[in-house]
């Protein structure tokens, strides 16, 4: 197995994103404070593609919200660079499950208005959109509105927008996960294609296992109730072997990730594991 | 479309027969559209012209168009259309900035929703139309006490709508915004009312219909000019068909109102995923 870059040379580059020691604690309107997250540490290399794999409700998205700034950290800390989070910012750009376009805006305007927050000059963000359009395969499309486009269209489109405003690290929230299976298929090869062409570290969300080994260079997996890591599993496989899904290890890998997270399913379910 | 070109005869390509074609097609629609509406017309004709009733009870609705015409000649039907329009429309447009400003208000001020939250729950249902009295006794019979009275109830619906509107926005097209740097007030300008705006605009079709028939109802009760006032005037008289006269031109005043307001929706929500189905008026 090929690994796609040199590891000894990322291993001792100090971690681009630092997560350590962070709980959470989400609040519903009514009821009881649930702990989503305990005392979860975590570290990311630049241009490093991780996956964070386990059952619904393990808190896998909030610990992407936490880092991405949405929400607060009830303790611990998370640092990007060495700063620590303190709000949302544009050196890290989110890609959610629902795509969640502006629907009121085009394809372009959807891509100009992170453009336009940045204070980028007028032709230049024009030209940046359509660049950015072409790259997710969109030309033609432009002027489109998002209710017009399909699931996997909207979802280039979100890409688009978050590449567009050029962020060190892109954090995908299960993008693929509304869409149907072969569309989900080809945005996985698209989605490696395009982080080749713009090297960017991927934190990515998912309860897909395939959909982790194929895609991540490293896999967290997560336990539920409390949401915790429970462990990291180097999944490095030639991306640009066509028929790497076949391959004995991939598919030993597969099956070793998917013990892993079967019994965090059932936790997670409240069935004790066998 | 392909009806159309069915029905055609196969040597008739283009041209006036198509087109004539065409123009029946739409007419037939349109009449379909308004079949009931016809119908109720006629059965009105028929029963007034039967001797069923008395023609004080029942004028035929031909008597009435005829009124209408006359009034319409005189001048008296602008005059009173646009009074209770002017009403009507300054109270809606009262009802639709301020609804809208306290509506935002209470969904991001926690001090605006405690003092608003009460009113709105006590005054939603009550028929504010009650408070006339006192209107009249503090602002007098005119115009002032009458558009008072209409916001006095219009306004509700808007800062229902509003509210509710902001609060379903998606959590995370906020965050996408905050994500590509917006601040606090490019937020609200920019995200938060785009957003809502399909259900403001819910609330802006519930208020405008209903200023107008509290329009017609302030003037029936306070007199003067107005389609309202008219009509209690004609009744003062014992006219049954200026009564009846007044009655069809509130009818149609409302449905225009009501039909322009959906144009203006299609318009302004043209990305709205309703615009891109069939409606249904």
């Amino acid at each position: 197995m090929a690994a796609v870059r040199d590891a000894s040379a990322v291993m001792a580059a100090p971690a681009q994103i630092v997560v350590d020691g962070v709980s959470h604690l989400y609040r519903p309107p009514r009821g009881r404070a649930v702990l989503a997250l305990e005392r979860v540490s975590l570290e990311v290399q630049n241009r490093e593609f991780i996956a964070l794999l386990g059952p619904s409700g393990c808190g896998k998205s909030t610990l992407l919200y936490l880092i991405g700034g949405f929400l607060p950290a009830e303790t611990g800390a998370i640092r990007v660079d060495g700063n620590p989070v303190a709000g949302p910012g544009p050196d890290r750009g989110i890609v959610f499950q629902h795509f969640a376009l502006f629907p009121w805006k085009t394809v372009r305007g959807n891509i100009l208005y992170g453009l336009e927050r940045q204070g980028m000059p007028r032709e230049e963000r024009e030209k940046r959109a359509l660049d950015f359009i072409e790259l997710v395969g969109l030309s033609g499309f432009e002027d489109s509105f998002p209710s017009q486009l399909s699931g996997g269209m909207r979802q280039r489109c979100a890409i688009a927008r978050t590449l567009a405003f050029d962020p060190k690290i892109l954090l995908m929230d299960e993008p693929f996960g509304a869409l149907d299976a072969q569309t989900r298929g080809l945005m996985q090869s698209e989605l490696l294609r395009i982080w080749q062409r713009t090297p960017k570290t991927v934190i990515f969300v998912t309860h897909d296992v395939q959909e982790a080994v194929y895609l991540a260079d490293r896999v967290a997996v997560m336990s539920a109730r409390p949401g915790r890591i429970k462990t990291i599993v180097d999944t490095k496989f030639d991306k640009t072997d066509p028929h790497v899904h076949k391959a004995k290890a991939f598919v030993e890998k597969v099956d070793e990730l998917w013990d892993l997270v079967k019994d965090e399913a059932l936790k997670a379910q409240g069935v004790r594991a066998p | 479309m392909a009806r159309v070109t069915q029905i055609m005869p196969a040597d008739a390509p283009g041209g006036l027969p198509e087109k004539a074609a065409r123009l029946v097609y739409w007419l037939f629609g349109a009449f379909t559209r308004v079949f009931s509406i016809v119908l109720l017309l006629a059965a009105w004709e028929i029963l007034a012209r039967s001797g069923t009733f008395t023609h004080f009870q029942l004028p035929a609705f031909s008597e009435v168009v005829e009124r209408i015409g006359s009034d319409a000649w005189s001048g008296d039907l602008w005059i009173n259309t646009a009074l209770t329009l002017y009403r009507a429309l300054t109270a809606f447009a009262i009802c639709a900035v301020f609804g809208v400003i306290i509506g935002m208000a209470m969904s991001r001020s926690a001090i605006a929703n405690w003092f608003f939250d009460p009113i709105i729950s006590v005054g939603f249902p009550m028929p504010k139309i009650a408070f006339l009295p006192v209107v009249i006794l503090w602002l007098g019979v005119y115009d002032v006490s009458k558009i008072t009275i209409i916001v006095i109830d219009a306004i509700f619906p808007v800062i229902a709508a509003t509210v509710i509107a902001i609060q379903g926005v998606e959590r995370e097209l906020i965050w996408s915004a905050r994500n590509m740097g917006a601040n606090n007030r490019e937020l609200l300008t920019q995200i938060v009312l785009p957003a809502a705006s399909p259900q403001i605009m819910t609330g802006l079709q519930v208020a405008l219909p209903l200023s107008l028939i509290v329009a017609v109802v302030a003037e029936m009760l306070m007199g003067g000019y107005g389609l309202g006032g008219a009509m209690m005037t004609a009744s003062r008289f014992a006219n049954s068909t200026g009564v009846f006269a007044g009655i069809v031109e509130i009818a149609v005043v409302g449905y225009c109102l009501v039909k322009v307001m959906a144009l203006i929706r299609r318009r302004l929500l043209i990305w709205h995923q309703e615009s891109n189905e069939p409606t249904t008026a």
